[in-house]
Parts: C-alpha cells; structure tokens; sequence
C-alpha cells in the first residue's frame, strides 16, 4: 500500500538559506509520526509543503501515492491542518464555523449536516451549541479548531503543536480525541516540543536538525541506538570536576541549570556511580532509563559521523 | 462537485458568513445605520431651515449615499473584513482550503452589495419621508450604484490587502484619507463654493465624478447622455479599482503562504 505522505530528498532555499536539506519522510497510512526538533529547524516549512501553501525546489513528494506538485487544488482536499493558533471565526457559533468550512470543501448539504452533527457530538462540543467561539475558553476553541481540521475527513491529518497554547486538562482532552483518530486509522503528521505528547502519541518519531531528519524510527528503535542504557541525573558542588571525571570516562554528559545528566554506557548501580565519580564532592544521584528527551539531546546535537551509524543501526 | 457549482457554493458560504459576522456585530451595526441616517436628517433640517437651499436637498441625498454611506460601508467595510482575516489568522487557513481566490472576492462583493442596498432603501426612505425627491431613473441610478459599490470593494481590496494591518488601522486611515476626499468629492458642499484651485484638485478625485453621476440621476434627472463623461470615467475608475483590488489579493495570498 502507497504511504499516505512520502517525502524524499526535498530542497528549499529562501533566498540564500537553505531551509530544507534533502529532507525524508514516510508517514505510513494509519500511522501517527511526530517531526520534533529546535526552533528553526524547518519543520513549518515542510508543513506548510505538505499544505500546498509552499512549493518545494527540488527532491520528490507523493500525496496518497500522487505527486504532490501535480496535485494542486486536490491536495487542499486529502490534507486537514490544525495549528496551535486557533484560526475560527469568532462571533459564528461552533457549528457555523463547521459549517463554513464544509461549504468551501463542497460538502453536499446532507453530508454538510451528517459531518457536523457528528463532529459537535464526537467532539462533545453541543453543550456550546449556542455559545460565539470568541467566548469559549482556549482549550474548547481548539477542540473546534481540530474539529474544523478533520470537517471533509482528509486522508492526512497535519498538526502544528496542537496543545501547546491550551492548559493541562485542554491538553489531556486533546490527546484522547488524537488517540482516538489513531485507533481509527487517521494518518497524522505531529509537530510538538512538548516530548511526552510525542511518546504517547506517536507511533514514529522523526528528530530534525538544520532543514533534515537526523534519526528515525519508533521510540524503542532511537533509544536502542543511544550510545547509553540509562541516564544518572547528578547534583555536585563542583559540576566542573564531574563532567570531566564523566569524560574522562567516556561518558556523554549534558548540563541544565544545576543538574548534569550522564549516559551511562550501561545500566550501572548508584554504588558504581558514585564510585566512578569519586572525588567529585556528589551531593545526589538518581538512575533512570533513557527517554525521549535524552535520544532528542543526542541526535539532534550529534555529529555526522554518529547520525550515520544511527541510521544504519535503525535501517537494520 | 463541478468546478463552476463549487466556486458558486463558496462565494455564498463567504458572502453569508460576512453578513452574518456583521449581524452579530450589533455595535457595528448600529454605527453603519446611525451614520448616514443622523447625517441625512441634519442635513435635511438645515436645508428645511433655509428656503433658498431647499433644491439642494435631493443632491445632499444623493451624496450622502454615495460620498459618505457607501464608502464607509463598502470601502471601510471590506478594509475591515481583510484586517480581521489577518488578525484572526484564518486567512492561512482559508488558504489551506480549496477555496478559490475569485469565490472569496466575489463573496465580498455579494456581501457589501446587500449591505448597500439596505442602506440605500433606509437612506431614501429617510430622504423622502424628510422631503427629498428621486427625479431621475432607477436602472440608471441603479448602474451608477453597482459600479460605486464595485469601485469601492476593489479600492478596499487594495488598501486592505497593501496597507491594513490591524483593526485600528483601518478607523485611522479612513478618518485620515476618506474624509478630505468626502469633502473635495462634493459630498457635502458642492464644488462651485470651493475656491478655484481646490476645484481643480478635487477634479482627479474618482469621487467627486461618482457623486456628479449619481445626483445628476437622483437630483437633477439626467439620462446616460448628458453624463457620459462621469460615467465613462466611473466605468473606468471601477475597472481599475478591481485590477487593483484582485492584483493585491493575490499579492497577499503569495505573501501569506510564505509565512
């Protein structure tokens, strides 16, 4: 079965910077990939590719197994959009705006009523049913945000960090309405800075760094790769001392605000830890597996030389 | 769907949502009313105050619906309804949909066309009941209004689409450019009480013609030929006003999408 998107090796320059560097991706139909990196990184720019809203230089892209640049007003058709900024019409009613939208895809009226009766439902949003969207509060005004995305059920969900302008219990909302378009077969593109939206979302995961995929795979894959098993968290009077105590080891190290992070090459005890790092006046040290978070530090900062064997080892 | 019948069902999904934001936009909707109608009615005493002048009122209804009515509504309005595209975000998104270009300004125009027939019938409505008289034909009127409107919503497409970034933009640039055009397009005073060199300025003012037009029909009866001039030039200012308009629309669609 063709993916539902496929991207390879494709170039954008904005005048003189290279936004995107023969960048790959595969997300697979019925498959929810998260594209995470830093700010910059070119993640909008590969979006607003996949929205036809930007052409690409060079390099290939296939919609539902059809090239994307022969694509052209059919493409609006098989992708829907859902970015964190809530882009609806204020002083309509939530079904209005449903409405508005299913007419610009040229839903017929009976299928215009079905999908919004469904939606509002699905959504719960009918207990606003008579409420203006400007006076719902951030976290409702999203859930129609993301209802309006999937009005004309497109092939391809995109969704531009989604929760990132809604509070906690929006965002728990938010994320089993995704898991519940996962489990009915929606293909989604995610972008998210937030880590964990990723793990329990995402079925891949692909880490961006200067307009390319660095690595990608399922989360277990990119923490296989790791050059670690386990990640000692370490308070010390003299964070100098341990990180080059922690180098001198071999150790990969990371440093945020008064806590440095060590990759341990295997899974050892605190016992060896603190031994290992004796002399170095510890005041705590915690183990914890690897996550997400430490396979994003390492990829996304890695040199060249590591990427490849990490690609090799995940194409194994 | 086919081509032409979706274009169509988009142009109406745009035109009805416009109305009805501007529905529940009860605040605004009550200054589109006030404005042309209080105007209407202070003029109306004024002319009611002198007798000398009592001709003149049917050529101060004719351009307060043109001058001052109508710009405000269709060129403001549609200002307005492009900065708060842009202030909402939903412009991008309208740009993810197969929205096409020309339904969304067709949509506008339908839109601001209702809105300025209704403010044509509560302006004469005013205007008669205070005394005013429609002297000349309405399928000409008629024209000179649908060109107006046309001129207007294009005129807006290309302020709103170069210029208007923000709402409150919008109030200040009308009050700063519309206003001293209302006065040297003869809305309010007519051009012979205006010195000699301010005469010939207001005659490249695209106003003043729409206004000599429209009450050349409503106020002094006039037919197609005896305003020939002003009609060739309102054919030609609203064929420019809408290259314009659709030429910023698309400059602003390409600098949306690459943002």
């Amino acid at each position: 079965m063709t993916a539902a998107l496929q991207i390879d090796s494709v170039h954008k320059w904005f005048g003189s910077h290279h936004v995107l560097d023969g960048f790959s991706l595969r997300v697979d139909r019925g498959e929810v990939v998260g594209l995470l990196g830093p700010n910059g990184c070119g993640k909008s720019t590969v979006l607003n590719i996949v929205c036809k809203l930007l052409p690409y230089d060079s390099g290939q892209a296939h919609l539902m197994g059809e090239p994307l640049s022969e694509l052209g007003y059919r493409a609006r058709g098989l992708v829907g959009l859902c970015t964190q900024h809530c882009a609806l019409y204020t002083d309509l009613l939530p079904a209005e705006n449903l409405n508005f939208f299913a007419r610009l895809y040229g839903l017929s009226e009976k299928e215009r009523k079905q999908r919004v009766a469904e939606l509002m439902s699905s959504f719960e949003l009918q207990r606003f049913a008579s409420t203006q969207v400007g006076q719902l509060s951030g976290g409702w005004q999203q859930r129609l945000h993301l209802a309006v995305s999937l009005i004309h059920r497109p092939k391809l969900l995109v969704l531009d960090e989604p929760t990132s302008a809604v509070d906690l219990e929006a965002r728990m909302g938010l994320w089993s309405i995704i898991e519940g378009l996962r489990d009915s077969g929606t293909s989604i593109l995610l972008t998210t800075h937030h880590l964990a939206e990723a793990e329990r979302l995402c079925s891949r995961v692909a880490l961006m760094h200067s307009g390319k995929v660095v690595a990608e795979g399922s989360i277990p894959e990119l923490l296989f790769c790791l050059p670690g098993k386990a990640v000692a968290k370490v308070q010390s009077q003299d964070n100098e001392a341990v990180i080059q105590r922690a180098a001198g080891l071999g150790w990969r190290v990371r440093q945020s605000a008064d806590q440095i992070s060590l990759l341990l090459p295997q899974v050892l005890s605190l016992r060896e830890i603190v031994d290992a790092l004796d002399g170095t006046e510890v005041r705590s040290v915690s183990v914890q597996p690897v996550t997400l978070e430490d396979a994003y530090f390492e990829f996304v900062d890695a040199p060249d030389g590591l990427i490849k064997i990490v690609n090799k080892r995940i194409n194994q | 769907m086919h081509s032409s019948h979706l274009l169509w069902v988009q142009t109406l999904a745009v035109a009805q949502r416009l109305l009805l934001e501007q529905w529940r936009q009860k605040r605004g909707l009550i200054f589109w009313a006030v404005f042309p109608s209080a105007m209407m009615l202070l003029f109306g005493l004024v002319y009611a105050h002198n007798a000398s002048m009592r001709a003149g009122l049917d050529a101060a209804a004719a351009g307060i619906l043109v001058g001052a009515a109508l710009f405000f509504s269709c060129l403001g309005g549609t200002v307005a309804v492009i900065a708060a595209e842009r202030e909402r975000g939903t412009l991008p998104r309208l740009l993810t949909t197969p929205l096409h270009p020309a339904a969304y300004f067709l949509g506008v125009v339908i839109a601001q066309m209702l809105l300025a027939l209704m403010q044509v019938v509560m302006l004469y409505s005013i205007a008669l009941l205070i005394g005013a008289k429609y002297q000349g034909s309405l399928l000409l009127g008629g024209l000179i209004l649908l060109l107006s409107v046309f001129s207007y919503v294009g005129m807006g497409f290309f302020l709103g689409a170069r210029f208007a970034r923000r709402s409150e933009e919008v109030v200040v640039a009308l009050s700063a450019i519309g206003v001293p055009l209302l006065v040297l397009g003869g809305t309010f005073f007519p051009l012979e009480i205006m010195p000699q060199g301010m005469q010939a300025v207001a005659q490249i003012n695209p106003m003043l013609h729409m206004n000599q037009a429209f009450k050349g029909v409503a106020a002094y009866g006039m037919g197609f030929h005896e305003l020939r001039f002003e009609l060739s030039f309102l054919v030609v200012f609203c064929c420019v006003s809408l290259a314009l308009g659709i030429q910023s629309y698309g400059h602003l669609l390409g600098r949306d999408k690459s943002q």
